[in-house]
């Protein structure tokens, strides 16, 4: 009877697809008994779903998480109390914590420059009016839709270091530097560098067309004008592009942070030897669901966000010294 | 209301009543048999094996109706979450890691006085092997059953043997014996042996040996006579001079003798591949891995050789079942329980039941491993499997990242490591 397994899933998205509906139905009615205008209620009625599903799903375990951050908590019995102990913990932990912010921190250090560079320079090349751009840009926007975990199969094999592509294109320089094949991986020298080759793979797919429609949106008429007062290629792209697609910039840069302090799916299937420390993420989940302490396991989220919060404040705050924005200029 | 109105309340009004409808269906479809979920870990094939198994279960039945739920990728995941929530299913699957610490928590249902209750045949627990069973057990009480066995076997290519001229392992195999052979079997480019002089170990072509963290190091470990938890679970003698020496045999298997690949070349090749292969001589798996019985490929599984303390403990993994202490029906689980523990038991190889674990039966229930049952069914007798206790996640990950991690890739010997892990591991014994 196999058909009884789901019969139950079934009626289950019913339910739950009806009572979507009587919250919407019960919100426009409310907001309609207070005489609150037809457009306005149906409104409000229509987004009520999503906004439940924010507050139970995004917003509870949110707050729940921050309150367990400051609990002895594993899952199955109820959480104690514990004060600020899991944050001592982690601030005193040299073995798994520290560690994990210094690899976080140095590859978001290293992967982000990169990957916001580079697509910025592939989409430069892109944006120029040659026979087959078309095609190049569908070939370079690939990466994009190919899925995390197979890329991450897949520079497995190209990090072989007996085998892999990267070895064999690398082996003559390395050999000047006296290094025989990089076991990219298994020697933790050789994992953050690793980790920062694979993230140049983020330079093409959706940040390079991002920064490649921000290009093609500068007005003609600055580069004509420019060209008119004698600017070079390079002064064009200096006092023009730069300061024309700086937001975009801005964005991908807060952008790139927010997802290499999150790395995790990469992380976990590549592998990497343990003494190279973990990544935020994988210590998240391994405190969390491997050794049952998630009040520790929120803590270091909790750290976690802080992290992000503060680099993206400091890079927004920064944004008044580089990034121009015309409407504020037209005011 | 407007009429608009009305018509989106009669429309809401119209899926409630089909919903309901619905409910009421489902209900009188499941109310004949109890459905009991069972959590696994197993894929397509085993999936499907256990499927027919559970097909002749529910046609036999009237009281029950067991419905296998499968996910082979992140189980353990899965299953912690679901019991969390209260939405686990009726039994499911347990690796022994996980016993002490559900077991301490309470979401394993306690057995011990249905099991002295019960006739059943798979509630026999004098059956069933001591090892193994101690590993479904916490604090004297019995919380799952077990359903394989897994003692550790040494795999070995028999055509390098004959080719070398190297009789089988037999029960005389020592450390010194088992590393006279790996170093005849292992042969550089030149056809040089690792005590030949010119002997390049940068160039080997065929290891005697490997390992990559498996098998464990603490099976090396017993079997100098050494232990990394104590019997009292109070203390880590990782340092002492037994676990040393039988820690750094271990590892200089790789980097001392080169008998052993060293891992980054495992990581490149895979590990039993190069044994399939024909790049290993030598492999220990679990007594059920399919490494005999490939087509051409003479193998053959034979008893692991023993320690200098002399005995040969073969490291054993122990996978059971539990019953959900949260179900709502335990009486029904239970009894499916028993059934499905005593047909899983006339399945897999090896049973972890005396009465059956006999050669005829492996004989039956494998034919294709017929070669290798003696030793296997011989190496039941000396097995021994981890001291697990609930905090034993944290500790195992400090025993991996800060001792034997670091020994196999040659960052420290057994012996300044273990000075270092020993207060690290022991902390963790404190931790409730």
């Amino acid at each position: 009877m196999q058909e009884s397994i789901y019969l139950g899933t079934l009626i289950r998205y019913i339910l739950t697809f009806a009572m979507m509906v009587g919250l919407s139905l019960c919100v426009y009615g409310v907001l309609r008994l207070f005489h609150v205008r037809q457009a306005y209620a149906t409104g409000y009625a229509l987004i009520s779903p999503w906004l439940a599903g924010l507050l139970i799903f995004t917003a509870g375990p949110i707050f729940t998480s921050l309150g367990l951050s400051f609990t002895s908590y594993d899952l199955f019995t109820q959480p104690k109390w514990v004060g600020l102990d899991n944050y001592r913990w982690l601030f005193s932990d040299t073995l798994s914590f520290w560690p994990s912010v210094r690899l976080t921190l140095s590859y978001a250090f290293l992967s982000v420059p990169i990957g916001v560079i580079g697509s910025l320079l592939v989409a430069l090349l892109l944006s120029m009016d040659i026979r087959g751009i078309g095609t190049y840009r569908t070939i370079y926007y690939m990466p994009a839709i190919l899925p995390e975990v197979s890329v991450a199969l897949l520079w497995r094999w190209l990090f072989n270091s007996e085998a892999g592509l990267l070895n064999m294109v690398l082996r003559p320089f390395l050999s000047v530097m006296g290094i025989r094949n990089p076991d990219w991986f298994g020697e933790p020298r050789f994992v953050l560098p690793a980790f920062v080759i694979m993230s140049v793979w983020g330079v093409f797919g959706t940040n390079m067309v991002v920064f490649l429609a921000a290009i093609r949106n500068v007005p003609k008429v600055l580069y004509e004008a420019a060209e008119i007062d004698g600017a070079g290629g390079f002064s064009k792209f200096w006092n023009i592009t730069l300061p024309q697609i700086s937001p975009v910039i801005l964005l991908q840069v807060i952008m790139g942070i927010i997802g290499a302090l999150q790395i995790f799916a990469v992380a976990m299937f590549a592998r990497p030897t343990s003494a190279a420390g973990r990544f935020m993420n994988q210590l998240i989940y391994e405190r969390g669901f491997l050794q049952l302490k998630m009040g520790e396991a929120s803590a270091i989220a909790w750290v976690l966000f802080l992290i992000i919060l503060g680099l993206t404040l400091l890079v927004f705050r920064s944004s008044t010294a580089w990034v121009y924005y015309e409407a504020e200029v037209q005011k | 209301m407007s009429s608009r109105e009305r018509r989106l309340f009669v429309l809401f009004a119209s899926l409630l009543l089909v919903s309901a409808l619905l409910i009421g269906g489902g209900a009188g479809l499941a109310a004949s048999k109890t459905k009991i979920r069972l959590a696994t870990w197993a894929g397509v094939d085993e999936a499907n094996e256990l499927q027919e198994i559970l097909d002749n279960l529910n046609a036999k039945s009237t009281t029950y109706e067991i419905v296998q739920e499968s996910s082979p990728a992140e189980y353990d995941t899965k299953l912690i979450t679901t019991l969390a929530a209260e939405a686990g299913a009726d039994l499911y699957w347990i690796g022994q890691e996980n016993v002490p610490s559900f077991a301490s928590r309470g979401v394993m249902m306690d057995l011990t006085d249905r099991m002295k209750a019960s006739k059943h045949p798979a509630a026999k627990l004098d059956d069933y092997f001591g090892p193994t069973m101690e590993r479904m057990m916490y604090q004297d009480k019995v919380y799952a059953l077990p359903w394989i066995n897994q003692p550790v076997m040494m795999f070995t290519n028999l055509d390098l043997f004959d080719r070398e001229k190297i009789a089988y392992p037999d029960e005389t195999w020592d450390w010194d014996k088992f590393l006279e052979v790996a170093k005849a079997l292992t042969v550089d480019k030149n056809g040089h042996h690792p005590d030949d002089a010119g002997f390049d170990p940068d160039n080997v072509e065929r290891w005697g040996f490997t390992l990559n963290g498996w098998p464990p190091v603490q099976m090396f470990i017993w079997q100098a006579g050494g232990d990394v938890i104590s019997e009292d679970f109070k203390s880590c003698p990782v340092d002492s001079k037994e676990a040393v020496f039988g820690a750094q045999f271990y590892v200089d298997l790789i980097h001392k003798h080169h008998v052993a690949p060293p891992l980054s070349i495992i990581r490149d090749r895979g590990f039993d591949t190069m044994y399939k292969n024909g790049q290993v001589a030598m492999f220990m798996g679990g007594a059920a891995d399919d490494l005999d019985y490939k087509p051409d490929f003479r193998s053959q599984a034979f008893m692991i050789p023993k320690g200098p303390s002399g005995n040969r403990y073969s490291f054993l993994w122990v996978g059971g079942m539990a019953v959900n202490a949260k179900t709502k029906n335990p009486d029904v689980a239970f009894e499916a329980f028993l059934d499905l523990s005593d047909a899983i038991h006339h399945w897999k190889v090896v049973p972890p039941r005396k009465s059956l674990a006999t050669k005829e039966m492996l004989v039956e229930l494998k034919p294709e491993k017929k070669h290798s049952l003696d030793a296997i069914v011989e190496a039941m007798n000396d097995t021994r499997s981890f001291r697990i206790f609930p905090n034993y996640a944290e500790w195992d990950s400090i025993f991996w990242d800060q001792y034997a991690d670091p020994l196999i890739n040659g960052r420290g010997t057994a012996e300044e490591l273990a000075k270092r892990v020993k207060p690290l591991l022991e902390k963790t014994l404190t931790i409730k």
